[in-house]
């Protein structure tokens, strides 16, 4: 948080949090402003603090402030047993909280190497998808908010509030789900979750397609977006963007696609890749991905397997609730795991989902105990916010919204 | 309107992006990577290599020659008072036991792979090379893992805090750093709060 201090920025706060400063004497022909921009801007999605040197109306440099949200989500992991740790991956990417269930009940169950049934997976495949529609929504509702497109927050609120109500069938939970955990998944799906789920897949195209006549042809999100926030292929590559931020530039990388998990193998789908480079190039390959997810929901439903949804492990999970009452093993297993947990051996591990904001990865450390001594979460966001400058510089000031907007950073994710 | 003069046009201002800060990088060629590691394994299906961490730039230079162009993280570990007294991959047992451990993790996306480089530092004063101009996303994880543990990168443009306030004291993520050992701000046991004027 140290750039806000520099020296040469004099701070006077003017209405609605904007502050203007001067650096400085001017050189003829050239007047360089500094502005402060955030953290409490509602365009900041969270608490992103910019301050962006403008020249007239054009960038010349923007160096992003961040930790006001940094709750030190990794030392509390620190402090827990394996299994409890999963409550913290909820609210590390606070919009994608099964993205990072996921992610780290794929690294322990590596560092365990344990592999998980298939009904799991594919229930696994399922949540995820649904929530990477559901972060989808929260990202194209503000982002037309932003550009005036008011009516978008609404429309996407709405099929957002679906998925939340699937989440609340299937976990007990609307948000910070705890559903996917090491070993397999919280809870089985109950017939009316899966009729919940095949009526949203019925009518979700329809509402992308509403989503779409709103946008995609809207001739001024067209004048907002198009060749605004260029990140060359290149570029994408150098500052490492995972996600739609890189598929935007032409780079077919998808980690479902390249090293899938869970079984994605299984499933038809297309990675969503555009060329273009520019904000209405990452729109697309987001709406693209609302599609392709779609696919792969109706594709999971259909075929989903019939069996357990754990792995048959005592020393991971506790034993089915009958079994305590008739096995005094079960009783010793079931007390074990609750006093003392388990141990992963003596390793490391890294294990990475495509979330909806790029690769969320979680990487553990295990020093044979029954706490990690090491949990590193890699939040796309994070490293995604440092393209800002290369993307801004130049453009003019108004568009460093729409393009601030395009990164999707979740603030919980970046700061953690 | 197109899109390369819009938003990529003038990149003057990306020179203090670090790339003439950097020390001029080393000259390796492919398949150094092997020559400069001391150590290397598979672990849970994931390929490492330990490097002296005096030659982390090479190390990193030669891993980009490789074909692991592509910057997943960079991180660190505390392995203070491990149970088993040192931790594993050090490499050579001789010497004082290291303390911290580098960890950088790498992609190849041509081929899918992953690679895992590890440098050890020793406990006193953490110091390794920057690699922020090899891998541009590493200038922040940098400043990260300087602003939690404590581990000084030299080269690095604007090694300063990230995460927490400036004038925070210690490195939270260390294994020594205590919890619960701070006052909680804002709570109704703040001393301010408790010292409230009497006439207010």
């Amino acid at each position: 948080m140290a750039d806000g201090t520099e020296a040469g920025l004099i701070e006077a706060a003017g209405p609605g949090g904007v502050t203007i400063s001067q650096q400085g004497s001017p050189t003829p022909g050239e007047e360089i402003l500094t502005v402060n921009f955030g953290p409490h801007h509602p365009s900041t999605h969270g608490v992103l603090r910019l301050i962006v040197d403008i020249d007239g109306e054009v960038i010349r440099k923007v160096r992003p402030v961040i930790g006001y949200l940094h709750t030190g989500i990794e030392k509390t992991a620190e402090s827990l047993r394996y299994q409890q740790a999963v409550t913290v991956t909820d609210r590390w990417d606070y919009l994608s909280p099964l993205f990072n269930n996921h992610s780290y009940a794929l690294a322990v169950e590596k560092l365990m190497g344990v592999e998980v049934p298939p009904r799991a997976q594919a229930l696994r495949v399922i949540l995820s998808e649904l929530c990477r529609i559901s972060s989808h929504m929260i990202w194209l509702g503000t982002s037309g908010l932003e550009m005036g497109a008011i009516s978008m927050l609404w429309y996407c609120l709405r099929e957002r509030d679906k998925i939340l109500d699937l989440n609340e069938e299937i976990s007990g939970f609307r948000m910070h789900t705890s559903y996917i955990r090491p070993g397999g998944v919280f809870a089985d799906a109950t017939p009316r979750f899966l009729d919940l789920l095949d009526r949203f897949i019925n009518s979700f195209p329809a509402s992308i397609d509403e989503y779409e006549s709103l946008l995609s042809e809207n001739p001024i999100f067209k004048l907002r977006t198009q060749g605004i926030g260029y990140l060359s292929r290149e570029d994408a590559l150098q500052l490492g963007q995972t996600g739609p931020m890189l598929r935007g530039s032409g780079v077919n990388w998808d980690l479902r696609k390249s090293l899938p998990y869970s079984g994605y193998e299984k499933y038809e789908f297309e990675a969503a890749v555009e060329t273009a480079g520019d904000c209405y190039a990452r729109y697309k390959v987001r709406i693209k991905e609302l599609r392709e997810a779609t696919k792969i929901l109706r594709q999971a439903l259909d075929t989903l397997p019939d069996g357990p949804i754990n792995v048959d492990d005592r020393k991971l999970l506790p034993p089915p609730r009958e079994e305590l009452d008739t096995s005094m093993e079960a009783l010793i297993h079931h007390f074990k795991l609750f006093t003392e947990g388990y141990s992963p051996p003596v390793g490391d591990a890294y294990a990475a989902v495509e979330s909806g904001h790029g690769e969320n990865g979680t990487y553990v450390v295990s020093d044979g105990t029954h706490k990690p001594r090491r949990v590193k979460f890699r939040s796309a966001s994070f490293v995604n916010l440092q393209s800002t400058e290369r993307m801004a510089l130049g453009g003019m000031i108004a568009d460093l919204i729409a393009i601030i907007g395009t990164i999707d950073a979740v603030m919980g994710d970046v700061d953690r | 309107m197109s899109p390369s003069k819009q938003g990529g046009g003038p990149r003057a201002g990306l020179a203090e992006h670090g790339q003439e800060r950097g020390r001029p990088p080393s000259k390796t060629k492919k398949g150094d990577l092997a020559k400069i590691a001391i150590e290397r394994g598979v672990v849970a299906g994931d390929e490492w290599v330990t490097v002296p961490a005096a030659r982390i730039r090479e190390a990193v230079q030669a891993a980009k020659q490789d074909g692991f162009s592509f910057y997943s993280f960079l991180t660190c570990v505390d392995h203070l008072a491990r149970a088993d007294g040192r931790p594993p991959h050090t490499g050579q047992a001789a010497g004082e036991p290291p303390r911290f451990e580098m960890v950088y993790e790498l992609r190849d996306l041509e081929r899918s792979r992953l690679l895992r480089i590890r440098a050890f530092l020793s406990p006193g004063d953490p110091v390794i090379d920057s690699v922020h101009d090899l891998y541009g996303p590493a200038n922040w994880d940098e400043r990260e893992v300087f602003d939690l543990f404590g581990v000084s990168f030299s080269g690095h443009p604007n090694l300063t805090r990230i995460l927490l306030p400036d004038d925070w004291e210690g490195h939270p993520l260390r294994r020594d750093y205590p919890v619960g050992g701070d006052p909680v701000e804002f709570s109704e046991e703040h001393q301010e709060w408790q010292t409230a004027p009497k006439q207010a």
